[in-house]
């Protein structure tokens, strides 16, 4: 089982960046390596068990559900059921705290999942850089946010 | 049931401040309204159910009970026993999760506790300026932040 996590800190309010990420359609509009996504069934995207059928870039095709979504937490979990990637048993955690010291978030972005031997270390480097440092890098692009 | 959170940003690594902070009778080293500390009974101050007796710089006493402490997860809880606070029931806990992108860290202190309403907006605002950001201002004063 490989772990991965990153963490940031963004300069915006934790109410703000939980807007926009709150969305599990959503990430199209600010994820550099998502091209177009749909809620699958015509669900909401906030319905606890919906699945978001999502195109990368490169023209692969994904699929993951939504397992847990809580607004008072400001966190929500997914896994994949279809990729291309060679992640197994992918549970990948996302969340939000208030830093009340300058009104700013810390968010923690992590994952657990098997691979095929030998290809641990190299698929934690791609989901935790490509996946999660680009994506807080791409929300601080979104929101106009100066690096924190 | 009253709650105070208050968190920062701390400006170096998570292992770096837990080592500054996690000895529960260091209170005088690193926060400036500690004047003098000691645990009840010889005890070791990582034992948890130990007792520290500490007296503010204004002489007021208090006496916490180390509840928890994971050098693991980076976190310390610990219940008020007596002091001349009016509550009761007061639980906190300090708590330090790595910042992956930088060496700083990620640092939240909450209690919660039970109060007369009357009392409970002054005493939320002084546990949280006071005690909580007062503590991570000196902790930023020393680390950066």
């Amino acid at each position: 089982m490989v772990k991965v996590i990153r963490s940031t800190i963004l300069n915006a309010p934790v109410d703000a960046v939980w807007n926009v990420i709150r969305d599990f359609n959503g990430h199209d509009q600010w994820h550099p390596v998502v091209a177009t996504s749909q809620i699958e069934r015509g669900n909401a995207s906030d319905m606890v068990g919906c699945v978001r059928r999502f195109r990368l870039e490169d023209g692969s095709e994904l699929r993951e559900q939504l397992l847990t979504l809580s607004d008072i937490e400001q966190s929500f979990t997914y896994c994949l059921l279809d990729t291309p990637i060679p992640l197994f048993n992918y549970v990948a955690h996302c969340r939000l705290f208030a830093v009340t010291d300058g009104d700013r978030t810390f968010w923690e972005w992590e994952s657990r999942f098997d691979t095929p031997a030998g290809q641990q270390d190299e698929l934690a480097a791609t989901v935790g850089d490509n996946i999660y440092s680009a994506g807080f890098d791409a929300i601080r692009a979104h929101m106009g946010l100066e690096a924190a | 049931m009253a709650r105070v959170y208050v968190s920062t940003v701390i400006g170096t690594s998570a292992p770096k401040v837990w080592e500054r902070v996690r000895d529960f009778n260091a209170l005088p080293r690193w926060h400036p309204r500690i004047r003098e500390s000691r645990i009840e009974d010889a005890l070791p101050s990582d034992k948890v159910g130990c007792i520290r007796n500490f007296n503010l710089q204004n002489g007021d006493n208090i006496r916490e009970q180390l509840l928890g402490l994971s050098d693991y997860d980076l976190f310390c809880t610990y219940a008020i026993l007596e002091s001349p606070m009016p509550l009761t029931d007061y639980v906190a806990t300090l708590r330090l999760t790595p910042i992956t992108d930088g060496e700083r860290c990620f640092a939240e202190w909450s209690a919660e506790f039970d109060c007369d309403p009357a009392v409970e907006d002054d005493l939320v605002d002084g546990i949280a300026n006071n005690v909580f950001q007062g503590g991570f201002d000196a902790l930023k004063r020393h680390f950066g932040g």
